[in-house]
């Protein structure tokens, strides 16, 4: 049926969009590509594993967005702060060996093996939709992804943290002059992207197979979204997120052997025409 | 803050070394000659088939990065796709032995063409980008060769994941070897040896000489080589496929001595090995990625056995970048000239 592949295809684009918007924050500030951002969603799929079996895993929701801030506040200050200076190549490639030792850690952890999360109680089932059956906790997911992108934008429209964000974001160094503390920022930018990269693991563990493959995997198709949508822009990386998410899961249905070249084909198409990303800022 | 079109000052490119006259040419050759000739007695010198093994792999791996190394020096352009020369020439090789039913040197010099040529296509797509949209797009072209090759439709041809024989007809030669003499590490030792000395002063040559005078002045300052004259498309094109070539090179060596390819000498973890082979040996000199692909061959055999290698190769790549930003080669570089300053005062 038609209509539950869209739905499908939505699916995985919110957790797309979540992931993304995360990553898109701390390259709007930092200038950072962070390569350890899919193994910071493979560690908050873990976590749930482990408090769902053990609590609920509604709990994992919250501990895993919670202890992926921490590891976020250990990036900032322990390498991003530090290396301010460096390209930012260079700080891109030490998040590249910040994840491959986080990636060997959880799976010193956990073991090599695929693990299994069932849904939460309740939504083990099909929810009907416009006269589809559709798995309820698909539905979660997607609604989800809807509050977040909705409480996102509207946090950083409406506050003044999120007023000091995209200020420091455009140009750190006048938003700096102007008395907004460029430190402070970043490191809650950090910590909230982190946790992002937390909750979209967490909210995926009972969705795919939680295995030590599901970092790197997911990472290229973040970062690709994440480039598509305009490096740090917010927006274009939900909206880039959720299509890149639709089209891919449409396009495995249709034409199976040339969907896994359409991330690529959208990236390089995308460079060449907007060197700057979709809803990037020209240079 | 910053976007991708915006060039970001690269640190990683070394101390500005350019300009060739005939002396220093001649001193570069008689130590290509005397570390051509020092190598070729490796073999006697090394008694097991396992090091000799490891060593060679480490000379194929230090192939490639010297092709991402040359990149990130000349240009500040740090590539995760130069295992699609690698690989690719070493599928083309594969492909022609066993289903052209050629010759392996024919194939052989097939793949390099193949390899070259996927240089120049991916070349004109992604020269033009710097800093993060140059990885970026190397990485995505890259991978999708990746994709391509173990996808079903891909079948007959790469035989998707389960890789291809390298088939050679009993009595064909390469190199005046026959097939099983090439699968001998030791015994096919100096051809890789030689190739990888000939690479190494093929790059050094073109960085030296006004080639790599004019790729300088564009890593420094782009805009500024434009105005004054220069078109700056083609020599970061020529750069990128002379860089392609060597890792081709590599790709066909591979290929010769392992007599298989599978889709691995494509993915994406190759590619990072190589470049974390490269930073962490040294991107400021010649002699750094080499230094650095033996090194990580020899930690690979190393640590494997825990099952740890991940972890410590992060720890070293985290570890150089943070406090060693020259890598293995930088340290002694600093070293040396330390020693030379006391020596003269």
């Amino acid at each position: 049926m038609n209509f539950a592949q869209l739905l499908n295809g939505i699916a995985f684009g919110s957790l797309l969009m979540i992931l993304s918007s995360g990553l898109a924050m701390i390259y709007g500030l930092r200038g950072v590509t962070n390569f350890s951002h899919g193994a910071l969603y493979m560690a908050g799929a873990y976590l749930a594993y482990s408090v769902s079996a053990n609590f609920s895993f509604w709990l994992a929701l919250v501990v895993a967005p919670a202890v992926l801030a921490v590891l976020g506040a250990v990036l900032e200050l322990v390498f991003f702060r530090r290396l301010q200076h460096r390209s930012h190549i260079e700080v891109g490639l030490v998040t590249f060996g910040v994840a491959m030792v986080l990636e060997r850690v959880i799976v010193l952890i956990w073991g090599e093996r695929t693990l299994a999360v069932a849904p939460p109680a309740g939504l083990g089932g099909t929810t009907s939709v416009f006269g589809v059956d559709y798995p309820s906790y698909r539905l979660l997911i997607i609604g989800f992804a809807v509050v977040l992108a909705v409480g996102l934008t509207w946090w950083l429209r409406a506050s003044r943290l999120g007023l000091h964000i995209r200020a420091a974001s455009r140009d750190g160094q006048t938003a700096q002059i102007l008395g907004i503390n460029a430190d402070r920022v970043s490191l809650v930018v950090v910590c909230l992207g982190a946790a992002l990269a937390g909750l979209a693991g967490a909210l995926a563990a009972p969705y795919v197979s939680v295995d030590p493959g599901m970092g790197v995997a997911i990472l290229i198709n973040v970062l690709i979204v994440v480039v598509i949508g305009g490096a740090g822009s917010i927006a274009g990386a939900m909206t880039a997120g959720m299509a890149l998410g639709v089209v891919q899961t449409l396009g495995a249905v249709w034409l199976p052997s040339v969907a896994v070249l359409v991330p690529y084909a959208a990236l390089v198409a995308v460079l060449l025409w907007r060197p700057a990303g979709l809803f990037g800022r020209q240079a | 803050m910053s976007t991708l079109a915006v060039a970001e000052p690269e640190v990683v490119a070394g101390p500005s070394k350019t300009g060739l006259h005939r002396r220093l040419v001649l001193r570069g050759l008689a130590i290509a000659v005397v570390a051509a000739v020092a190598g070729l007695a490796v073999p006697y010198v090394v008694p097991d088939r396992y090091t000799m093994g490891l060593l060679l792999d480490g000379v194929i791996l230090a192939l490639l990065a010297l092709g991402i190394g040359f990149l990130a020096r000349h240009l500040g352009l740090i590539s995760l796709g130069h295992t699609a020369f690698f690989g690719g020439a070493a599928y083309a090789l594969a492909i022609a032995t066993q289903q052209w039913g050629w010759g392996p040197l024919p194939a052989a010099l097939f793949g390099l063409a193949v390899g070259t040529g996927l240089a120049v296509l991916m070349g004109l797509l992604v020269v033009r980008a710097s800093g993060m949209g140059f990885l970026m797009l190397t990485l995505a072209l890259g991978q999708a060769l990746y994709q391509f090759c173990v996808q079903t439709v891909a079948r007959p041809w790469t035989g998707a994941y389960d890789g291809l024989q390298v088939h050679v007809e009993p009595g064909q030669a390469v190199f005046g070897m026959p097939m099983d003499d090439v699968m001998n590490a030791a015994l096919f030792w100096p051809v890789v040896w030689i190739a990888l000395v000939a690479a190494a002063v093929v790059l050094w040559l073109l960085g030296r000489a006004r080639f790599g005078i004019v790729l300088e002045g564009i890593r420094e300052n782009e805009e500024r080589m434009r105005f004054s004259g220069f078109g700056t498309f083609r020599p970061r094109l020529a750069a990128f496929v002379v860089s392609g070539a060597v890792a081709a090179l590599g790709g066909v060596l591979f290929a010769l001595n392992a007599a298989y390819v599978s889709p691995d000498v494509l993915g994406f973890l190759k590619a990072g090995d190589s470049l974390i082979a490269a930073i962490v040996g040294g991107l400021g000199s010649l002699a750094g990625p080499v230094v650095g692909a033996l090194a990580y061959v020899w930690a690979q055999a190393e640590f494997n056995s825990s099952g740890n290698l991940q972890l410590y190769t992060g720890v070293a790549l985290v570890v150089v970048l943070v406090f060693l930003p020259g890598g293995i080669t930088g340290v002694f570089g600093k070293l040396r000239r330390r020693f030379w300053r006391r020596g003269g005062k």
